[in-house]
């Protein structure tokens, strides 16, 4: 899909292609007012695409901020009815280990219970009986409403509500400097990072959603953000170990809990404060996968022997309040600040804190502050509209109940795409081939994604459609994806360079764990690739920092 | 059960050893540990392609001093080398397969990407070309089968027009693979050269005349022949212009053909191949092996007076890593390893990897050693061996037939 | 971290594939019947999906003959043909047909069979009967049924075998297997024969039930491990005696080795050692030197063998053929490793039919291309369709050896009286 033709002005600019930033462009969009949503790189390259995935009851929060925990129960109940696409209702456990002891067990419950979340104790025994993975030792099991949310599908959901609703998109767009006259903002300077030009594009309102990006933005706007950045890896396991959501039931600590998601699980995190010159640079280092693996087996003993695919890092966009070392006394409570009241700066709005639970709230705050300054009166809808793909059609009634019999790829794009799925071609042999057959992703969803989903790399496609993400991390689909994005890009140079920038970024989530069978995998890779297809670094551009794409 | 020689490995290094002992009359036994790394072969060994991973080798045979002091080539010999892989070809061709090549001088293969890189031998049907001159072609027609994915024209088209070849691109089908495409994943090159025999070669030859005229070749994905020459004969028969043939990503027919050929030689030769059977372990008596035993064998071992261990690098499990060591896992043979997880690996996919450069270390005779002792009887050959890195040297081909030939001549005298 | 990441123990090894394809070359499915989906997809692919949600079980894995060749081919270890097998008793949607459970059943229907046997082989053997079978319960016009025998084997051996097999010293226990016991009664006959040349008496087990492979393939698990409970516990008592336990059917060998802890999750560990194919055993005996076979002068014979799928898997081929390489005027044919299609009772349904022919067709092609006497194969279902597809008759190698057993000279040798 081609970006958008720039329009005269916009009403509001928002910058930031995370879930909080599609969200916002999303309830920007759906109030009326004229929107663009400006991303550096892709959707979700950011903080939202690298974490655990977790649809949070809250009750993580319960004891140590209840606000946090009821503003997610709250939104976690919306998520269910707008976005059931996106996520899967698992169900979580709370879990304490004889190291653990009962005490924090005990006034969990009546913690959970008065931020609102449904939470049941269970004997330690039934919960290893619906949840055979949990470690069998545990003493005290508590069953709360968690499930996985999928933070690609619900960005790209957004970002498709808010083009629907007429707001204009482009990715790839960096923000060098701001329009401004006098203390006003008036627009954004931009510059491509796919082929250098240079642009403005002018709005009466400028909204920074840009996560821990944001403390940058702000300095270019000429206000001081205290942000600082507390980084948190995580390891995904080959295929789901657990079928619910494990937690320990303890005050949150590192690797202390297990997310199904999709095909995967993933544990995490650790979290060290990291400089902020860092945060392009995510490496996960190898005491930190030997803290998750050791605190991790703990949770779910299975951990010990299943295959790691690869391990990555994202960086939590906190806003400082104090110096907390490690970052997680810090509330996660939203942050919206109106630069006029504070600095004097007008047009200029920043939203950030919060997390992935809460970017809806995130975006309504945002753009009611936004519609103040703009003299807009329109209510927020964007808790009870369901996000494109999450609709209750005909289609995906009959998909649902099985009066139209699917195949395997079939059903796995349908848990991808929702009722959106519909727009897969699918009317010939060809289109069904599968590309990615680790995943189940076919040719005419690649197609589908490359048209309608701004897709123009092969880490795109891997975001829209778990392309890559499986068990052999692209060896066997990189090529097939590389042949089929080089028809609609026709810029074979282009094609070949993107395909080895995608072995090498699949390469950076694998090193920090690459024994057993990922080296087995990454070994073959190599070979394939280097050896019999004769993919020489000579011949080829890789674009060396992974987070570039 | 005795054994003159008994070979742990049934890829190309194991075969090849294999086959040089029982034509010399030995009692032979392979015990295979699944398939190897040759199904995905390109149809191409390579001897010397590269020095210090950049500077491309024209004349590998002359090139040996660009490579270690300790590397398997220097320890072999320029002289020796020469020798033993002359056999190559005749032994290619006792097992039924043509090739073509010359120690003296590299030739040119092109790869699924349509890069060219540098090759010693190439079988008869895959697209090779001379080093240092222009392409014999003008215009060229690259043929994909219609909805086949591990074909890629406008990759092989962009390689070739930069060399001044005009290329056409097209695809065309036969009704005899459409049952074969309703799988959404089984249209893969080794399952389309079970359907592509007989008449439908016939069919699939009037479709590429259709799209061959006036060209002066055409370039189609190996999809024929995975078990003898018969279908690609038989379409090079059928179609005005010269066929060529370019592998494809996995499992690929000329590695498919090329471990099935191999492996019935041996048999033809009478040698005992035991497919899908793991060694667990040997017996030794001072610093010799006596015997082995298998997974399936159980509690009767093979007993030989010879042993080659071929059993490849990570990918055949030859070594293996855990998250603190990596070690050879049938004798626990000593490795070249140094050092913990985070020296095994550079962060650049494409720098010269660590990892690839492990293996059992040995005395000159290609025989390695437990916890310091050569062990008198055991030879190791191919990739399982130290001190090499096949990818960026372009020599993985060439290191696993010299030394499986060196060892063999040497244990038959 | 001493303990961590060792070594990946998954069920089946499931995610030790690297997606290297490979299965896919060696699948005879898949070249005959695209709406399986191969063994890469239906194994270890799938799984991770039915790990997700087990809606996505997908019932065409029913396709998979469990030949277990994509296990032989993997380089990884990864038990492919388990996987599936597990999946489809795991997820397996449909309760077993009538026509799947009675071709399963081959205990009663063989027991009810010997006992009509002129008439239920008569009956069988009707062209109105076969199209019958065919049109209401799904069994093939085109198969031909093995023929059943009005003596069973174990009634033959209480009779004339049981009573001489005392005055041995050492002793196997024999697990005949149904085939040998209601249609082929010939071939136990003939294990006993050379066994007991060489001074080895026999003994049956206590009890023996169906091996179970064909309730596993027919997903009657209930049935399959009651059975295999049964047989186990026979297996103990008999090695507990001090006699291992004898087969002359690799795919029995193999289920009860095998599938029983990978497929049925039985713990067989104790016993499992102890169960052998009759050629291995011989085998080990000629080779160690404690018996000698004398073969007879006049026997010739132009012979192929055919290494079954199980036999394949087992990887004792190599015992069968060397035991007749021994038989001085046979003559021995190698056939390429080939599935023959069969798949025990996967032939025999009607929606299966033209498959199993198709896959089987390389092999008839080699067969008939040679000009054989016979074709020797340690599997009762490869002996049938070997037989039906060909014309040529097919024995044991077991039965071989009896034939051409020079069996006086052969006693003296091993001083049996």
């Amino acid at each position: 899909m081609k970006d958008a033709a720039l329009k005269q002005e916009y009403d509001v600019i928002v910058i930031g292609g995370g879930a909080t930033g599609a969200g916002t462009a999303r309830d920007c969009a759906m109030r009326g007012l004229k929107t663009i949503l400006i991303e550096r790189l892709d959707f979700t390259a950011g903080a939202t695409g690298r974490n655990h995935g977790l649809l949070h009851s809250g009750a993580r929060y319960a004891h140590t901020d209840p606000e946090s925990a009821s503003e997610c129960i709250k939104e976690n109940m919306i998520l269910k009815r707008i976005a059931r696409h996106c996520i899967e209702e698992t169900g979580g456990l709370f879990v304490s280990l004889p190291e653990d002891g009962l005490d924090y067990h005990a006034a969990f419950i009546q913690d959970c219970l008065k931020a609102g979340i449904p939470a049941e104790e269970l004997d330690p025994k039934e919960a290893v009986r619906v949840e055979p993975s949990v470690n069998p030792e545990i003493i005290g099991a508590v069953k709360v409403p968690d499930g996985s949310v999928d933070p690609f599908r619900l960005t790209t959901a957004n970002v498709m509500a808010a083009r629907m609703n007429g707001a204009d998109i482009m990715t790839y767009q960096e923000v060098t400097g701001f329009i401004k006259d006098g203390t006003r903002i008036v627009g954004v300077k931009l510059r491509s990072h796919r082929d250098g030009s240079e642009t403005e594009v002018r709005g009466r309102v400028t909204i920074n959603a840009a996560g821990i990006w944001g403390h940058r933005l702000a300095e270019l706007a000429g206000v001081r953000l205290n942000m600082y950045p507390a980084k948190g890896s995580l390891l995904i396991f080959g295929h789901r170990i657990n079928r619910m959501v494990l937690n320990r039931c303890r005050k949150p600590g590192d690797a202390d809990i297990l997310v199904p998601g999709d095909t995967i699980c993933v544990i995490g995190t650790t979290s060290t404060r990291i400089p902020y010159d860092q945060i392009d640079n995510m490496e996960v280092n190898p005491e930190e996968v030997d803290l998750l693996l050791r605190e991790g087996v703990k949770l779910s003993p299975a951990m010990a022997w299943t295959r790691i695919l690869r391990a990555y890092a994202g960086v939590r966009p906190l806003v400082a309040s104090d110096d907390d070392p490690t970052g997680r006394s810090i509330s996660r409570g939203i942050v919206c600040i109106d630069h006029e009241k504070r600095d004097g700066v007008e047009g200029f709005i920043t939203i950030t804190g919060g997390k992935l639970m809460t970017y809806r709230l995130m975006a309504e705050e945002a753009t009611d502050m936004a519609c103040r300054k703009l003299g807009v009166d329109r209510k927020c809808q964007t808790a009870s509209v369901p996000l494109p793909g999450s609709e209750d059609t005909d289609d995906d009634r009959k998909r649902k109940s099985h009066i139209i019999e699917l195949s395997t790829e079939q059903k796995a794009a349908g848990d991808r795409h929702g009722s959106l799925t519909s727009k897969i071609v699918s009317d010939d042999d060809a289109a069904d081939a599968l590309v990615c057959e680790c995943e189940q992703v076919s040719v005419g969803e690649v197609n589908y994604a490359i048209e309608e989903l701004h897709v123009h790399n092969l880490v795109n496609l891997r975001r829209r459609t778990r392309l890559g993400m499986g068990t052999c991390q692209g060896e066997l689909c990189a090529c097939r994806g590389a042949g089929l994005l080089e028809r609609h890009d026709k810029c074979t140079q282009r094609s070949l360079d993107d395909l080895a920038s995608f072995l090498d970024e699949r390469w950076h989530g694998m090193y920090p764990v690459c024994w057993g069978e990922t080296l087995v995998e990454i070994q073959f890779t190599s070979w394939l690739y280097e050896g019999v297809c004769g993919l020489d670094p000579s011949e080829v551009k890789v674009t060396e920092n992974p987070t570039q794409h | 059960m005795r054994f003159d020689t008994i070979i742990i490995g049934g890829g190309l290094s194991g075969l090849v050893s294999a086959i040089e002992c029982a034509r010399a009359g030995q009692k032979t036994a392979v015990v295979s540990a699944g398939q190897s790394a040759l199904h995905f072969w390109s149809g191409s060994f390579e001897l010397l392609g590269q020095a210090g991973g950049e500077t491309v080798i024209d004349r590998p045979l002359d090139s040996l001093d660009t490579l270690p002091e300790n590397h398997p080539y220097r320890r072999i010999g320029s002289e020796r080398l020469r020798t033993l892989l002359s056999k190559v070809p005749g032994m290619l061709s006792d097992a039924g397969l043509k090739s073509a090549g010359s120690l003296d001088r590299n030739h040119l293969r092109l790869t699924p990407l349509g890069f060219l890189k540098p090759a010693w031998l190439t079988l008869g049907d895959y697209v090779a070309f001379e080093a240092g001159k222009p392409l014999p072609w003008k215009k060229v027609a690259l043929v994909n089968i219609y909805s086949y994915l591990d074909f890629y024209p406008r990759f092989l088209a962009y390689g070739l027009e930069k060399r001044g070849v005009e290329c056409k691109m097209a695809a065309v089908n036969i009704p005899d693979l459409d049952t074969l495409r309703k799988s959404t994943t089984e249209m893969r090159a080794t399952n389309m050269s079970r359907f592509l025999t007989d008449s439908a070669v016939d069919r699939l030859a009037a479709e590429v005349n259709k799209v061959a005229k006036g060209m002066d070749a055409v370039i189609m994905p190996a999809v024929l022949g995975i078990y003898s020459d018969a279908p690609v004969e038989c379409l090079r028969k059928g179609v005005d212009v010269p066929v060529w043939f370019v592998p494809t990503t996995p499992a690929s027919v000329p590695g498919v053909r090329c471990q099935l050929s191999l492996r019935d030689l041996f048999i033809r030769l009478g040698g005992e191949f035991l497919p899908g059977d793991i060694v667990k372990g040997g017996e030794f008596e001072k610093n010799r092996l006596r015997r082995v035993y298998t997974v399936n064998l159980g509690d009767m071992p093979l007993e030989g007076d010879n042993f080659i261990i071929s059993t490849g690098s990570f990918f055949g499990h030859g070594l293996i890593a855990d998250i603190e060591r990596i070690y050879e896992p049938v004798f626990g043979l000593d490795l070249n390893v140094k050092g913990g997880r985070t020296e095994w690996y550079r962060k650049d996919f494409y720098a010269p990897q660590p990892y690839m450069e492990y293996g059992v270390t040995t005395d000159k005779e290609f025989r390695p050693s437990r916890k310091g002792e050569t062990i008198e009887n055991l030879y190791a050959t191919g990739a399982l061996l130290a001190g090499f890195n096949a990818l960026k040297e372009g020599s993985g081909a060439g290191i696993t037939l010299a030394t499986a030939l060196h060892v063999a001549s040497r244990i038959t005298g | 971290m001493m303990t961590l990441q060792q070594q990946n123990i998954s069920d089946n090894n499931f995610e030790s594939c690297i997606k290297c394809t490979i299965c896919t070359v060696y699948c005879p499915v898949t070249a005959v019947n695209p709406d399986y989906p191969g063994p890469k997809q239906a194994g270890p692919d799938g799984e991770r999906y039915r790990l997700k949600k087990p809606l996505f079980y997908d019932e065409a894995l029913k396709y998979c003959l469990n030949c277990k060749r994509c296990e032989v081919a993997c380089p990884n270890d990864v038990r492919i043909g388990d996987i599936i097998q597990s999946a489809r008793i795991k997820y397996g949607r449909h309760r077993p047909s009538l026509r799947d459970s009675m071709l399963a059943d081959t205990d009663t229907v063989g027991t009810m069979a010997s006992a009509f046997a002129p008439i239920v082989n008569f009956t069988l053997g009707l062209k109105p009967v076969k199209l019958i079978m065919d049109a209401v319960l799904g069994i093939d016009d085109h198969r031909t049924f093995p023929k059943y025998s009005s003596l069973k084997f174990e009634t033959w051996f209480r009779k004339n075998a049981a009573p001489s097999q005392d005055k041995f010293k050492r002793h196997v226990a024999y697990f005949h297997g149904c085939y040998v016991n209601y249609n082929y009664p010939q071939l136990g006959m003939d294990f006993v024969k050379v066994f007991n040349a060489v001074g080895i008496g026999v003994r049956l087990l206590d009890k023996e039930k169906c091996c179970g492979v064909a309730k596993i393939a027919n997903r009657c698990v209930k049935d399959a491990t009651r059975d295999a409970e049964i047989n186990l516990r026979s297996i103990r008592e008999a090695v507990g005696n001090g006699c291992d336990v004898m087969l002359t059917s690799s795919t029995c060998c193999f289920t009860i080795r095998d599938e029983y802890s990978h497929v049925l999750k039985l713990d067989n560990k104790d016993v499992r050692d102890h169960v052998s194919l009759a050629t291995r055993e011989l085998y080990r005996l000629v080779d160690e030197g404690k018996v000698k076979l004398v073969f007879r002068k006049d026997f010739h014979k132009r012979v192929a063998y055919h290494v079954p799928c199980h036999m394949e898997k087992l990887g004792w081929g190599i015992y069968s053929t060397t035991l007749m390489k021994m038989i001085p005027g046979l003559d021995l044919v190698r056939l390429d490793p080939h599935c023959c299609g069969i798949a025990g009772t996967y032939g025999f349904k009607k929606e299966y039919y033209n498959y199993s022919q198709a896959i089987g067709e390389p092999l008839f092609r080699q067969i008939l291309s040679e000009k054989l006497d016979s074709v020797a194969t340690d599997c009762e279902t490869c002996k049938w369709q070997i037989e039906m597809s060909t014309g040529l008759p097919v024995e044991n190698p077991i039965s071989l050896i009896a034939r051409a057993l020079d069996v006086e000279a052969t006693m003296k040798a091993n001083g049996v009286e």
